[in-house]
């Protein structure tokens, strides 16, 4: 298959989206407006957000939570990761520990973290923090133990220093591998960033979310939930760029 | 060369596998983590957290009272119902997604978009149109879901080798037998990894429901056990959340390796 030039390309998605536009705003005309609102009236109500300054606000403050518990996961992750690369025996006994706690649910955890830590900012960048570290963690002890034995073995033989050993060995070979899990963290957390915001005190675009549904605002609804699809895909996107960009170190083409 | 070989099968065996020493520090390991855990709950935490000695006193009652197993069966009712629609319909739009060029530009913003959505956001909306009913946990588990096969079976739809097609063009097989034959089966292996990530959304989906809504099943027991203080009881629950959640993997990863023991995506061949 020939790949389509790029206005080609660009003119079916705003095909796509006018249609999608199209439909729906056919579909509110005969559904009850309880249930559906119209796009127009959808737009509409985002201007008024938007304009009454509610909508940045809460993206604001969101966007605090969001960065604040991603960054230490990442940090913590990172970190954690490359020591358990470097040291077999601290690796071994963790990992699966480790398996664990990726496989659970952490929304399971919030009604504990809201009974000991209350409702406020630091109970909710902990939700977020939690949905988001064992992502990065997992995978950078994939990444290490995709390091092969003989590669440190040669390093020492040769005399390398333990910084070396790090910059020339651990950290080309982990990184791509922590970077997928960088990108698998940027989506949970945004993921823990709402139920932290549903379950803990309704601050931000959750809150948005939450009170639009009580009361009945339904074009509120559809206006706040397009806000966090478009904010989840273009996330979803700075994190694939970030893995396909590393991802050449490991000679991937994802 | 077979030295070496030796070394890497013994450096790169699964983390799950629990052979002898390794065994044994992994043990300690987990003895440790227990050992720091309560200690840190006794000297600093309220008593009512939960903690590994009390989590032991409270288990054996609470694993033999059928609370907790209804909430679990109801949880996971759920959870592998919508699923299996999730697969079903999922599979379907996938392929056409992956085969039909002018569908797959209809879609795929739309796909992307609410692939990369965080699914507790359409909670209020989905209880606006399901009520507080267990049909708007079954809605959100397929919500939940059917974006994460989608995806990936039109990457496997995408992927067929070209080849297969032309062969089975040249042999004058119909356009069901190429569906069927050819395309389908070479997007097992998507399908799995699409089933794998969705069950993992699938289940913090149907947790999330029940929180929000309130409805009966394993995670309303865990809400409304912290709520009164019963922690360690809650705990219990998470830990079964948690099995539950490994269980799949070990399903799925054995599920690969039976159904499919040629392929190898997950491993980088170097």
């Amino acid at each position: 298959m020939r790949p389509d030039p790029a206005w080609r390309r660009y003119g079916t998605y705003v095909l796509a989206l006018a249609l999608g536009i199209a439909l729906w705003e056919a579909a509110a005309v005969f559904t009850k407006p309880v249930f559906l609102a119209s796009f127009t009236g959808t737009i509409a109500r985002l201007h008024e957000l938007v304009l009454s300054g509610v909508l940045v606000e809460a993206l604001r403050s969101s966007m605090l939570v969001y960065f604040i518990g991603l960054g230490a996961a990442i940090a913590v992750g990172l970190a954690a990761g490359i020591l358990l690369a470097r040291v077999r025996l601290l690796r071994i006994a963790l990992e699966s520990y480790i398996m664990l706690l990726y496989a659970t649910p952490m929304v399971a955890l919030i009604p504990f973290i809201l009974s000991m830590m209350g409702f406020g900012f630091a109970a909710k960048s902990v939700v977020v923090f939690l949905f988001a570290v064992f992502s990065v963690l997992y995978n950078t002890i994939e990444g290490a133990r995709s390091i092969r034995p003989e590669m440190l073995e040669v390093a020492r033989s040769f005399r390398s220093s333990e910084w070396r050993i790090w910059r020339d060995v651990l950290i080309p070979y982990t990184l791509p591998y922590a970077m997928t899990g960088v990108r698998q963290a940027i989506g949970r957390a945004l993921v823990g960033l709402v139920a932290g915001e549903f379950f803990l005190s309704g601050t931000g675009i959750g809150l948005l979310i939450v009170r639009s549904g009580q009361d009945f605002d339904v074009p509120g609804l559809y206006g706040a939930i397009i806000v966090i699809t478009v904010l989840g895909a273009v996330l979803m996107a700075v994190g694939r760029a970030l893995e396909n960009r590393f991802a050449a170190w490991r000679g991937l083409q994802r | 060369m077979t030295t070496a070989d030796v070394t890497l099968a013994k450096q790169e065996a699964p983390g799950w596998r629990f052979l002898g020493k390794e065994a044994a520090v992994r043990v300690a390991a987990g003895v440790a983590i227990l050992l720091i855990w309560e200690i840190t709950v006794r000297l600093w935490a309220p008593a009512f957290v939960a903690r590994p000695s009390r989590i032991i006193v409270v288990f054996p009652t609470v694993i033999v009272d059928p609370a907790i197993w209804q909430a679990f069966a109801l949880t996971l009712g759920s959870v592998v119902q919508g699923l299996a629609i999730a697969v079903v319909f999922g599979t379907i739009i996938g392929i056409a997604v992956g085969r039909i060029a002018f569908i797959e530009r209809l879609l795929q913003i739309y796909v992307n978009g609410l692939f990369a959505m965080p699914m507790v956001a359409i909670l209020p909306l989905l209880t606006l149109w399901f009520g507080y009913t267990g049909e708007a946990r079954l809605a959100t588990v397929v919500f939940a879901a059917i974006f994460a096969i989608i995806v990936n079976v039109s990457d496997g739809a995408r992927a067929v080798p070209p080849e297969y097609v032309e062969v089975s063009r040249a042999f004058r097989g119909s356009g069901w037998s190429r569906l069927f034959d050819v395309i389908l089966p070479s997007s097992v292996p998507y399908l799995l990894a699409g089933i794998r990530l969705a069950a993992g959304r699938a289940l913090i989906g149907a947790v999330v429901a029940e929180f929000f809504a309130a409805l009966p099943g394993i995670g309303f027991y865990i809400l409304f056990n912290t709520r009164t203080f019963r922690h360690n009881e809650a705990f219990v629950a998470v830990a079964m959340l948690a099995v539950t959640g490994v269980l799949f993997e070990f399903a799925l990863a054995g599920a690969t390796r039976r159904l499919l023991p040629w392929y190898r995506r997950d491993e980088p061949t170097e």
